[in-house]
Parts: structure tokens; C-alpha cells; sequence
């Protein structure tokens, strides 16, 4: 995983006094309120209310966390505050929310995107709680919810692989077989067969700008390999790289196989075209499939999934995305006692079980929960990870996100206007990586 | 307010003020002054400072002096930056030439009370109670590829008509939906003006053989000015302000880039950078420099 320190050496940190001589420093009384994060008292009980935050208001997930909520209010008699909101609303507001007065316990991402909160201190230490619950966990899973200061600020939820998608019946009639399909020209060939047919091979949407990161991400972990794409992210390697350039290259033999309108759509659209059966295949993370359960069962057992195809022989399929979801206690928040303890027991098996008894899909981090009693479409997804020997987040939880939000995106979008414009598009990606201004 | 009492008058009238009065005007005085410091003011220059620092906006430790940093990196690094100024500008022209004539135009047919004048009135305000956003909200569902135009049109989403990612023709999407209230408000201020002028005018200029035209163009738009200061004010700060309707449509993607996004997408979430802070000003300095030169140059016209 990328490991965010080498970004910090990436470039020489600015010195001098200047930080405060600004004499903003007056503007203060604007700053959100001041925290007074009332530490967690040892020992004492813990009473409610305790607020909990969720960054989703779809139906599917809400479902399950309501539960994981309900259950814990069942079980201490803590009287516990559900508040939901949109994912990238959440996601825009989260600096000023954890300033502010923010929800005790909040749904986030595992990675850089938890570390850099954690680093600056709005983030409650968990270390104890992972000295109760640690052994449920597998050690990737404790690293990914570790902070640069070697303690832990994330409980993990669940996981889900990035992959191609597809649907069983689909490739039934078409006379495919999946497991077949491992190299870049047999994948090709494939998606020729489904364009002959008149289908759509390769679905994609990009409407929100990140969409499309995940296929660059896994095609280039394919071409170049987990240690160029990691390095690529980190800055030490360079966009205008022709190793970048072949990955464009690669992606632009897919370019005849998407549906023409990749900018209208966003990732719902793309699976929508597989659920509707238009699409033989989709690249996504496997969180989706929840939608495909809430159409019906039918659609949803229909489901399944295989690694993203080899394209270099040197690094067969040894990488996937596969991004961890979980939790974290806000520093800010108003009862940080009852934030730990509702994150230990999100965390503890008792808790995802209370999610799991939802039926709502899910491959939880905990080790409790017994694979066998996965379904199938859920065990294809672990056999995907399986084979995985390197894993990677996600293009905006690897790299710096005032890069990745705002010119990793854009760029990428351009590029489905434009692909013959790659050669301008790097060179201008790299000089916004460079034009970035240095971590402090 | 009463305060801004003439010199040679002001010793006798400030003894006209009981401690009463003095209590009662500097509530009335103080507290809007305080709020519009602290609310406006404060954060405007804030901002400005801000500009020149790298800071991701959650401890003040951490703010560091960039100098022109950001300035250069918007300037010479960031190609979205053109395109959002080419957006703008082009949303600024088609307001200018297209929504603000055709507001004025409806407001003067209405004015003229042309059969079923009162539905028209209605019917093209009826945009402008809406917010932006719900503004953006509604064309959303009609234009999307799933929306109500393309089930009209029995298309699905594999082979819908493509208005907001054809990206040759979606700021044209979006400037009929930004006119569609545009034109709204515009004709209302109009027609508020327009129902003040005397009616001895229009008689005068039609006993005196004046055309239609000729009374709009020499005596109606004329007696207008101060609705059309208004109105050039409006139309200037309503393009350059443009934010809502695009992010109800593409978030902070680069679907359709405005100065408004930039600002947003790089100054909230986790990836800030006071690279926000100074799109803010320059959108700033864009729209605050046209207005005090028109505004400037009308008044001292109105000197003379």
C-alpha cells in the first residue's frame, strides 16, 4: 500500500517562519468552534446519546447500519443518534465536520485518506480498542487502519475487490466461459464477440471523475506492474513516462468496446447497462452488487466476477483495488467515550453479525465471519482477492488528494473526449503534480 | 439613515438626539455593521490573505507563506482554469445578448398587454421563486440519460441523447436552463420599471408619429437607465457567480468547469488548498472590476 511518508519527503518542506506572520491568525473567531474533546475517562460507564454518522443515504447500506446501530442501542440501553448523509457531500465537508462538532462515530475509508486526518489530530486513538478486537482481524487490515504514528484510528467494516463484472446467464448464452478469459487478447477477443452481437462489452461511466481511476489503476498495475503504478502515485515516477503512455495505449484498444457515452454516465449507469443486460462486462467494485440484490435475488445470483485479464506476463494478475470502508471516532465529537464504544462494537463480530443478519451482501473485514456461509457470488470475489498478491486502495485513496480530485479527474475525462490529445494530457499531469504545493 | 446629517447642521441635530435616539440608532447602526464586517468583510480579506499561503484548512500551525504559489500554479500549470474562463465568458455574452434582450423584450410585450399577457407574466416568473439548485435539480431529471426527454424519446441509456457529456455543445445545455430563470427575473425588474413610466410619455412620442421602435429605443430605454444599471449589474454578477446549476449536474467533476466549481473543488473536501482561496479572488477582482467602471462612469454621467 502507498505509504504516505514518501509522499512527505517527496519534496523538500518549506521552512521559515513565515506560517503565522500572515496576521490571519486574527481571523480566529471564523475557524469552527474550538475543540473541547472531552477524553474518553477511564473507567467510567458509558452512556449515551452517542451520535453516529453515515456517509451513505442509500437504501441497501443504510439498512445495514441502522442495524449495526439498532443492535448496540439493544444491547448497552446507549440511546444512539443515526445521521445520514450523502456520500460526496459527506466526503466535501468532512475538514470543516471534524472541526465542527461532528457525529461521536463516522463511516470513512481506510488508507491516506484516514491517515491525513488522523495526523492532524481529529481523530480519536483506537489503539486500545484494537487490543480488544485486533485478534478478529487479519494484519493487512490493522496496517490499513494504522496512522503514520504507528497507532490505530480506523476500525474496518468491509472490503470489496475491483474487477470485471458480469452476469452468468449472459455469458452462458453467448457460449463464454469466464475462467477462460485471462490474457489481454483472449479478454479482446471476447469483448469483439459481444461487440458482433451487438452488445456493449466493456461498460463504462465517468460522469463524476473518478469512476474511470479504477481502470486506470488496474490497467496499469497489468502493464507496468504494483511497484510503477505505487511509485507513479507517490511521484517518483513521472507521467510523461512512456510506460504511463502505454497504459493509455492499452486502454485505447478498450475504447471500441464502451458505450459511446462514458461522460454521461456516472457508475450507476454502467451497471445499469449490465443489469439491463446491454453490457457484457463491467469493471467495478463489488459494493454494487447490493443494487443488483435490491432489483431482485434473481439478478444478484446472477452475478459474478474474475480478475481484470493479464497484459504483461511478468505481472499476471498480482494486483487488485480493493478498498477498505470502516469507521472512525471524531476527535471533536461530544462523547468520545461512547464513540469508542460503539466503534469496538461495530468492530467485534457481535456487531457485523447484527449487519450481516440484514442480508444485505457484504464480505466484512472481520474474520468471524465464517466464508462458508458466503454466497456465491461472494466467495468468486474472495477467490478474485485470493489470487491478488499486492493491494491497492484506489487511485484518490493513493495518492494526494489535491491531485487526484482535481487533476487526475479531469484529465481522465479529457482524455475520453480526446484520446489522441494523451501525449498533451500527461505532460500537463505532470506539471500539476509538480505546481502541487509542498506538504507540510 | 439620519446620521448622514449635512456639516454646517450637524451640531444642532446631534443635540436633537435623546440618549434614547443615540442608543436606539447605534443598535440600529452597529449591529448591521458588525454582522456585515464579520460575515462579509472579514472573510473577504481573510480569503485574499489566505491566497497567498498553502494551508489544506484545519490547523493554523500548519499555514505557509506561498507568495504567488497559487497564483502561478492557476496561471501557468492548470489548463481547467482557461477552460473555466472560456466558460464564463461565453455564459457572460450569451446572457448579455440573448437572456437579458429577451427578458426586456418579454416585459415590454407584457407591458403592452398583449392577449393573455397575465398567463405569459406567470408563466415565465414561475422559474425565478425556484432556487438555482432546484433549478438544476428539475433539468436534471428531464435531460439525463435516464430522464424524462430521452423515455420520451423511447431512447435508453446506452443510446440516449447526450446533453450533458457532449461536451462541444453541453454549456449551450446548460445556458438554456441558466436562461430559462434568467429571463425571468430579468423581465420582472423591467417590467417593474417599466410600469412606472409615465403614460403621457408614450402618448406624447405616438401623437408626435413615433414607431413602435423609435418610442422604445428614444424615449422608453432612456427613461429606463436606472433598471438597465440594475440590469447589467445582475446579468454581469449572475454569469460569473454561475455555481448551482452545474454542481446539481456534474458535483466538482470537470464536466462543464466554471470559475464557481474551481473555487469549490479546491478549496472544500480533503483536497484544500488555498489554490481555492485564490480562484476566489480572482473571480473576485473579474467581477468586482467591470461593475465599479460601469458603475463609476454611469454616475459620473449623472454628475454632468
Amino acid at each position: 500500500m502507498t505509504t504516505p511518508d514518501k509522499l512527505l519527503s517527496r519534496r523538500s518542506v518549506l521552512k521559515g517562519s513565515a506560517a503565522g506572520a500572515l496576521g490571519i491568525a486574527a481571523v480566529g473567531g471564523l475557524a469552527a468552534c474550538s475543540s473541547d474533546s472531552d477524553g474518553a475517562s477511564g473507567g467510567a460507564a458509558v452512556t449515551g446519546p452517542i451520535a453516529f454518522g453515515a456517509r451513505t443515504v442509500d437504501e441497501q447500506p443504510t439498512l445495514q447500519l441502522r442495524a449495526l446501530v439498532d443492535a448496540y442501542s439493544a444491547k448497552t440501553g446507549n440511546e444512539v443518534t443515526y445521521n445520514a448523509t450523502e456520500s460526496n457531500a459527506f466526503q466535501n465537508n468532512l475538514s470543516q465536520y471534524l472541526q465542527g462538532t461532528p457525529d461521536d462515530t463516522f463511516q470513512w475509508m481506510a488508507g491516506y485518506r484516514m491517515q491525513f486526518f488522523a495526523e492532524q489530530g481529529l481523530l480519536v486513538d483506537l489503539s486500545d480498542v484494537w487490543a480488544e478486537i485486533g485478534d478478529q482481524y487479519d494484519e493487512s487490515y490493522k496496517i490499513a487502519s494504522t496512522g503514520l504514528d504507528g497507532k490505530q484510528y480506523f476500525v474496518p467494516q468491509s472490503w470489496y475487490p475491483w474487477g470485471m463484472h458480469f452476469r452468468k446467464s449472459m455469458f452462458a448464452d453467448l457460449g463464454l466461459d469466464a475462467d477462460s478469459v485471462t490474457t489481454w487478447d483472449e479478454f479482446l477477443s471476447m469483448l469483439d464477440g459481444m461487440k458482433s452481437k451487438g452488445l456493449i462489452g466493456f461498460a463504462a461511466g465517468d460522469k463524476g471523475g473518478w469512476e474511470a481511476m479504477g481502470t486506470f489503476d488496474i490497467i496499469n498495475a497489468r502493464t507496468n506492474g504494483y511497484q510503477f503504478h505505487v511509485d507513479l502515485l507517490a511521484g517518483r515516477e513521472e507521467w510523461t513516462d512512456d510506460r504511463v503512455l502505454q497504459v493509455f495505449k492499452n486502454w485505447e484498444q478498450l475504447l471500441p468496446y464502451m458505450n459511446t457515452n462514458v461522460l454521461d454516465l456516472e457508475w450507476d449507469g454502467a451497471t445499469q447497462l449490465l443489469l439491463q443486460k446491454k453490457a457484457g462486462t463491467v469493471l467495478m467494485g463489488s459494493w454494487f452488487a447490493g443494487d443488483f440484490k435490491a432489483q431482485s435475488d434473481e439478478d444478484y445470483f446472477d452475478l459474478s466476477i474474475i480478475p481484470f485479464p493479464e497484459i504483461n506476463p511478468e505481472h499476471g494478475r498480482d494486483t487488485i483495488d480493493a478498498p477498505i470502508d470502516g469507521f472512525c471516532v471524531a476527535a471533536n465529537g461530544g462523547n468520545n467515550a461512547g464513540g469508542i464504544d460503539l466503534i469496538k462494537f461495530a468492530g467485534d463480530m457481535e456487531g457485523v453479525q447484527a449487519m450481516l443478519d440484514t442480508g444485505v451482501p457484504m464480505t466484512s473485514a472481520n474474520r468471524g465471519q465464517d466464508t462458508s456461509t458466503y454466497d456465491a457470488f461472494q466467495k468468486e470475489q474472495l477467490a478474485v482477492m485470493a489470487e491478488a498478491q499486492y493491494i491497492t486502495q484506489f487511485l484518490d485513496r493513493d495518492t494526494r488528494p489535491d491531485f487526484a480530485g482535481p487533476v487526475v479527474g479531469p484529465a481522465i475525462q479529457s482524455w475520453f473526449r480526446n484520446p489522441n490529445d494523451v501525449n498533451k494530457i500527461l505532460e500537463s499531469l505532470q506539471a500539476q503534480w509538480e505546481a502541487l504545493p509542498p506538504l507540510s | 439613515m439620519s446620521t448622514t446629517a449635512t456639516n454646517n447642521k450637524q451640531v444642532s441635530r446631534r443635540r436633537a438626539f435623546s440618549k434614547r435616539d443615540k442608543i436606539t440608532l447605534g443598535f440600529f447602526v452597529g449591529i448591521p455593521t458588525a454582522l456585515h464586517l464579520a460575515l462579509v468583510w472579514i472573510p473577504a480579506i481573510a480569503t485574499i490573505g489566505l491566497s497567498f499561503t498553502y494551508w489544506t484548512g484545519i490547523q493554523y500551525s500548519n499555514i505557509r507563506w506561498a507568495g504567488l504559489g497559487n497564483y502561478k500554479n492557476i496561471f501557468f500549470s492548470t489548463p481547467a482554469f482557461y477552460d473555466a474562463l472560456q466558460n464564463n465568458v461565453i455564459w457572460l455574452l450569451w446572457f448579455f445578448l440573448i437572456a437579458s434582450p429577451l427578458g426586456v423584450l418579454l416585459a415590454y410585450q407584457i407591458d403592452r398587454q398583449i392577449r393573455g399577457h397575465k398567463f405569459y407574466q406567470s408563466a415565465y416568473y414561475m422559474p425565478v421563486v425556484l432556487s438555482l439548485a432546484v433549478t438544476g435539480i428539475i433539468w436534471n431529471f428531464m435531460l439525463r440519460p435516464d430522464g424524462f426527454i430521452n423515455g420520451l424519446l423511447g431512447r435508453d441509456i446506452d443510446n440516449a441523447v447526450s446533453f450533458f457529456g457532449n461536451y462541444d455543445i453541453n454549456i449551450y445545455v446548460i445556458m438554456v436552463i441558466a436562461s430559462w430563470r434568467h429571463i425571468g427575473y430579468i423581465m420582472l425588474l423591467y417590467l417593474a420599471g417599466l410600469k412606472a413610466i409615465d403614460s403621457s410619455l408614450r402618448e406624447a412620442a405616438a401623437i408626435d408619429g413615433a414607431t413602435e421602435w423609435e418610442t422604445f429605443r428614444k424615449i422608453i430605454f432612456p427613461t429606463m437607465k436606472p433598471v438597465n444599471i440594475i440590469i447589467v449589474v445582475i446579468t454581469m454578477i449572475e454569469s460569473l457567480r454561475a455555481f448551482d446549476i452545474v454542481y446539481i449536474i456534474y458535483g466538482t467533476s470537470a464536466g462543464l468547469p466554471i470559475l464557481g466549481i474551481l473555487v469549490f473543488q479546491n478549496i472544500a473536501g480533503e483536497g484544500a488548498s488555498m489554490k481555492g482561496a485564490a480562484y476566489a479572488v480572482i473571480l473576485f477582482v473579474l467581477s468586482i472590476g467591470p461593475i465599479i467602471a460601469y458603475l463609476a462612469q454611469q454616475f459620473k454621467e449623472d454628475v454632468k
